[in-house]
């Protein structure tokens, strides 16, 4: 999470202290939302300069997972943390995450039909972004299933070897 | 298309070498080739080609572009050479078919280098979000469909690495693994080819054929060598490995580079490892 160097650390240092101080459990809502801000902040910093920012998106994704958990998906504060959390993680390289997480929210009592829609195209927006990229891939294989397929590699390695 | 790459777990096998000899020998076959380098860590395919003139792109810098948010993909023929195949052909009175070459890029120039290491920055093979494999799938279905080959020859990097992985295991319908008299390339490439006979494939994608290719051959091998070999041959259910020896008319080839006749031993070779593209030059 927190680093001691980098883009924004002094924005976060007084706030990760503080949540480290609640032992790393899930903080009061104004300090995670503060931490996400200035998650944020420091992931569009990183990519501004042109700095592979997975790392940082992936905080603030986890930062809104948390957020989430403060706030049911009927209050506007707890829809706002969900989408933010699928968001971020996509943003991270993260779509395994991503699905995860949507598939948690969507399974969720009382789910508004509007909030489901909102979602999945999240999820749909973020695959069809990837088909425009690289559409002769899209075309052949679908960006689903190499996304899949390219799980299979991370996890088992150059030739299958470190499986 | 049928994509070949060529493998060998350890280096200094003439694997370049017997990429070119391929390519000459599909061309004169009358099929369409196109040539991809994916040693980019040290690439040298353009040199088997004897691309004279400066030229730039090239795999490395293809892939670099669509790892940008540009909404359009890169122009091909920016980072694609089309080779004067009437070099291939000389006085001969037969067709030959086009050869493309992708090289990795303008080795060893300093902005190859820095391009490659942008590359590893910003799209990762390995990389979850499926990127980096979505960006070679990319390529390698739009060289299929862009340029129509009847073969995509890929020199594909030595060793265990992800995008040898990725250029054997995934693009590939063939293999050509090259394996030299050693007890460190025999065991090697033993474990490589067991990885490639169980290699997840995606769908639409049959099992992989590997051809293993014995090099650099002297007369005669220790007992250890040739109980490892035969144990490659039996693995890969073939009678006999097909032999790349040890000849300086073999050696000389690489100085004749693309304007030589093919030796012998190639021709023979590649006959071997492309059995059903018949022997009568210019029939398709």
């Amino acid at each position: 999470m927190w680093t001691s160097d980098g883009l924004g650390s002094s924005v976060s240092r007084s706030l990760w202290l503080r949540y480290n101080s609640l032992g790393g459990n899930v903080a009061d809502a104004d300090t995670l939302n503060m931490l996400v801000t200035g998650a944020i902040w420091r992931a569009e910093q990183l990519q501004a300069q042109g700095i592979r920012a997975n790392e940082a998106w992936a905080e603030v994704s986890s930062w809104e997972e948390q957020l989430a958990c403060l706030f049911p998906q009927t209050d506007p504060e707890g829809r706002i943390a969900r989408r933010g959390a699928v968001r971020a993680a996509l943003k991270s390289g993260d779509p395994e995450r991503a699905e995860a997480l949507a598939d948690r929210y969507l399974a969720e009592k009382g789910t508004s039909k509007e909030f489901k829609a909102g979602l999945r195209e999240i999820l749909d927006d973020a695959t069809q972004a990837l088909a425009n990229h690289f559409p002769y891939a899209a075309k052949r294989y679908g960006v689903r299933a190499a996304q899949g397929f390219a799980r299979q590699i991370k996890t088992s390695g150059a030739f299958g070897l470190a499986a | 298309m049928e994509t070949v790459s060529f493998y060998s777990y350890k280096g200094g096998v003439g694997r370049s070498l017997l990429v070119a000899h391929a390519a000459r020998f599909l061309a004169m076959l009358g099929n369409r080739v196109v040539v991809a380098d994916f040693d980019f860590e040290a690439p040298g395919l353009h040199y088997k080609f004897r691309v004279a003139a400066p030229f730039s792109g090239g795999v490395v810098s293809y892939l670099l572009a669509t790892s940008d948010d540009a909404s359009a993909p890169p122009a091909l023929n920016a980072h694609v050479l089309d080779l004067d195949t009437a070099r291939i052909a000389g006085e001969a009175e037969f067709e030959t078919g086009p050869v493309w070459l992708m090289p990795a890029g303008p080795a060893p120039k300093p902005e190859y280098w820095a391009d490659l290491q942008a590359l590893g920055d910003r799209l990762p093979f390995g990389d979850p979000s499926g990127r980096g494999l979505l960006a070679v799938l990319d390529l390698h279905a739009r060289l299929e469909q862009e340029l129509e080959p009847d073969y995509l020859l890929i020199d594909a990097r030595t060793g265990i690495t992800e995008l040898g992985s990725l250029a054997a295991t995934v693009l590939s319908d063939t293999v050509v693994t090259m394996v030299t008299p050693t007890l460190e390339s025999i065991e090697g490439t033993t474990v490589v080819i067991q990885a490639l006979q169980s290699a997840k494939r995606l769908e639409g994608k049959g099992p992989i054929r590997v051809v293993p290719v014995l090099a650099r051959v002297g007369k005669k091998f220790d007992p250890w060598v040739q109980t490892g070999l035969d144990g490659i041959r039996e693995m890969c259910s073939t009678e006999r490995l097909i032999r790349l020896p040890h000849d300086p008319k073999v050696l000389n080839s690489e100085l004749m580079g693309w304007m030589g006749a093919l030796p012998l031993a190639y021709t023979q070779l590649l006959q071997e490892i492309f059995p059903s593209r018949g022997t009568q030059m210019g029939q398709r």
